[in-house]
């Protein structure tokens, strides 16, 4: 175990943490201002993945690819919240996980319809696809490597817009108290119509970012989903910097956790056993820390309700 | 209600409950008969599907005591479908094959799992009690998919167990048991939503603060409610093994504890006999869907969750109360009056 390898899989690591940031930022306003359950959240990144796919393929450049998925994630989160979400939004949690989860299934199969149930897979272009001394003798994937760049330059971004501008200093308003800002005249359903086609562009980027490295298929934002509403519990609903610093810890917990924990094993029982046991016990990882987290601090690492 | 001047002994609770879920008693009354009608027009397959409603209708109507009574919306209920179901296998693996130890080891289990998930996660509430369920189910998921010893990912085969008497592999047997304890678990449950506690629970879940003001500690009851609807998934995981003669980690996939969801609010929530109708129109959609789909564009009798999707959408959007709800509208006097209490 040398240390170009820990460091390399920190990148790794780091690479998950800025995706899952992507997909986190969007949910963890859509959570914490309008206290709505949105499952269908991996369905964006999905489309996300096969709009720069399919683009990508037909166009015959990723670039292009990327340049017209971020409309189609944007109009696409938009339709949806006006046709559908913003009607939900007083129901009860049960009912918007019960609508969210037949959301997924109608996505999911419309994309099998249209693409087949089988990956798809697109090449780099040769301008990312070789690799990066990061130290010397340490070679890194340029195309993760420029996820990380683009992921921490797009939440730099999205931390100045939240804390520095007029339209962020809404969103805040609304993610702490929804009614007191309606009150103080700010129309929140207009407000939470721009935050939701947002939120759903930055998990389309998410998706678009994992598509070269990733299968594209039906169902793929799952996970996604799931490991996101993990950074956003831990961060706390509605703090955008709570999910970054999550999602950080989640991607590394999660990478190193894989790499390293069956390695781990093997020091304490057989090969065999431990190869078979690692990768699974590595993803029970970070839902032990949200557990942990959760019994110690109810209410996440940085909650903004208070 | 018992009238407040009469003395709630036990028979009068009972007879009182029973009165009170009529549609209950006929659905459960429709699943003893349901066999004739499957002789009848020889499709044996039926009785499968018939099966798996029962199964699955149980296993929501206990997690019903906690999401329609209690309040609590647990996501992660399959988790203890899994342990009851795995009970069987494992107890199989180390040649145990009485399936009455399967029910006990199943139910012992579930109980202490859910007391201390329980504990844990009702340090929380509202959208961080959603995740922290999902999260221990998830725990459980991945802790099954690495035990390779019992099949890990690809699960595991099981024998039928051993009923003393009952040879499951007899025709209709497993049926009748799963009925039998099916009809136990549903008077179990009348009978607990119209006693002290039941009425205690639904206290709490519109005003928790009145009942803690009135002395109680709303803790405990809601603890007991999961408690008790974490063993009655157990139980029917325990017959889903039997009925299955398979098990594998994604009996507890995360999207079950969905479906299992799904089925309460297409019922009702808060009604006992709801998660059964739940279940109900829930597999013959999951059934036929696809034949009706077929009938009419045979390409897409595959993408039956293309019209399933929207439907519960549909169903959020316009269907307040479930089916049980529908039909409690339309003729009160003669089905559950105990929907809309609170």
């Amino acid at each position: 175990m040398t240390f170009s390898l820990i460091l390399e899989q920190a990148f790794n690591g780091l690479q998950a943490g800025v995706t899952l940031f992507l997909v986190a930022a969007g949910l963890t306003l859509i959570l914490g201002i309008m206290d709505f359950v949105f499952l269908a959240h991996g369905a964006q990144v999905m489309i996300g993945a096969y709009a720069a796919t399919a683009i990508s393929l037909a166009t015959g450049s990723f670039y292009l690819g990327i340049l017209g998925a971020i409309p189609v994630t944007f109009v696409c989160g938009y339709l949806l919240e006006f046709l559908i979400i913003r009607h939900l939004y007083r129901r009860d949690h049960m009912d918007q996980v019960l609508a969210t989860f037949g959301l997924i299934l109608f996505f999911n199969e419309m994309i099998r319809i249209g693409f087949g149930p089988a990956a798809l897979f697109s090449d780099l272009p040769t301008s990312l696809s070789g690799f990066v001394e990061i130290l010397p003798d340490v070679p890194y994937p340029t195309y993760r490597l420029a996820v990380i760049v683009v992921g921490l330059l797009l939440a730099i971004g999205i931390h100045l817009f939240v804390s520095r501008t007029k339209l962020g200093a809404m969103v805040r308003a609304g993610a702490s108290n929804p009614d007191m800002t309606a009150a103080l005249g700010i129309n929140i359903s207009i407000l939470f119509r721009f935050i939701f086609a947002t939120g759903a562009c930055l998990a389309g980027i998410a998706g678009m970012a994992l598509a070269p490295i990733t299968a594209v298929q039906p169902g793929m934002g799952e996970p996604l989903l799931i490991l996101s509403l993990v950074v956003i519990i831990i961060g706390g609903i509605g703090s955008v910097r709570g999910a970054f610093i999550a999602a950080i810890l989640v991607g590394l917990v999660d990478t190193l956790g894989r790499v390293f924990l069956p390695a781990m094993l093997r020091l304490v029982m057989d090969q065999s056993a431990a190869d078979g046991a690692g990768p699974a016990l590595a993803s029970m990882l970070v839902y032990i820390l949200m557990a942990v987290v959760l019994v110690f601090r109810p209410t996440g690492l940085f909650p903004v309700k208070g | 209600m018992t009238h407040p001047a009469r003395k709630p002994t036990l028979i009068r609770l009972f007879i009182d409950s029973v009165m009170a879920h009529r549609l209950l008693w006929a659905l459960l009354g429709l699943f003893a008969l349901f066999p004739i009608v499957t002789i009848i027009f020889d499709q044996p397959f039926w009785n499968d599907i018939a099966m798996r409603i029962m199964v699955l209708g149980m296993a929501a109507m206990g997690l019903n005591l906690a999401l329609g009574y209690g309040g609590m919306v647990s996501f992660g209920h399959a988790a203890f479908i899994g342990i009851g179901a795995y009970s069987v296998g494992i107890c199989d693996y180390y040649g145990l094959t009485n399936g009455w130890a399967h029910f006990a080891i199943s139910m012992a289990v579930c109980a202490g799992l859910g007391l201390v998930i329980g504990i844990l996660s009702l340090r929380t509430s509202g959208i961080y009690f959603i995740m922290i369920t999902l999260a221990f189910a998830q725990m459980l998921f991945f802790l099954f998919v690495s035990l390779e010893t019992f099949g890990g990912d690809d699960g595991m085969s099981i024998d039928r167990a051993d009923f003393l008497m009952i040879d499951l592999y007899e025709p209709l047997r497993l049926y009748f048991l799963i009925w039998l304890v099916l009809v136990i678990v549903a008077s179990f449950l009348m009978f607990i939503v119209h006693s002290r506690f039941g009425v205690t629970l639904r206290g709490i879940k519109s005003n928790e603060q009145r009942i803690e003001a009135m002395g109680l500690t709303p803790l405990h009851y809601k603890i007991t409610a999961y408690v008790i609807s974490a063993v009655i998934c157990g139980i029917a995981g325990t017959l889903f093994a039997n009925w299955q003669e398979y098990v594998s980690p994604d009996i507890m996939h995360w999207t079950r504890s969905g479906e299992l969801m799904i089925i309460i609010i297409l019922g009702g929530l808060g009604t006992v006999a709801g998660p059964l109708l739940g279940a109900i129109v829930f597999l013959l959609l999951e059934e036929f869907l696809p034949e009706l789909l077929h009938l009419f564009a045979p390409a897409y009798a595959e993408n039956w969750m293309i019209i399933f999707g929207p439907l519960l959408v549909v169903v959020v959007l316009f269907g307040r109360g479930g089916i049980s709800g529908l039909i409690t509208t339309y003729m009160p006097k003669k089905s559950d009056q105990q929907v809309r209490h609170d």
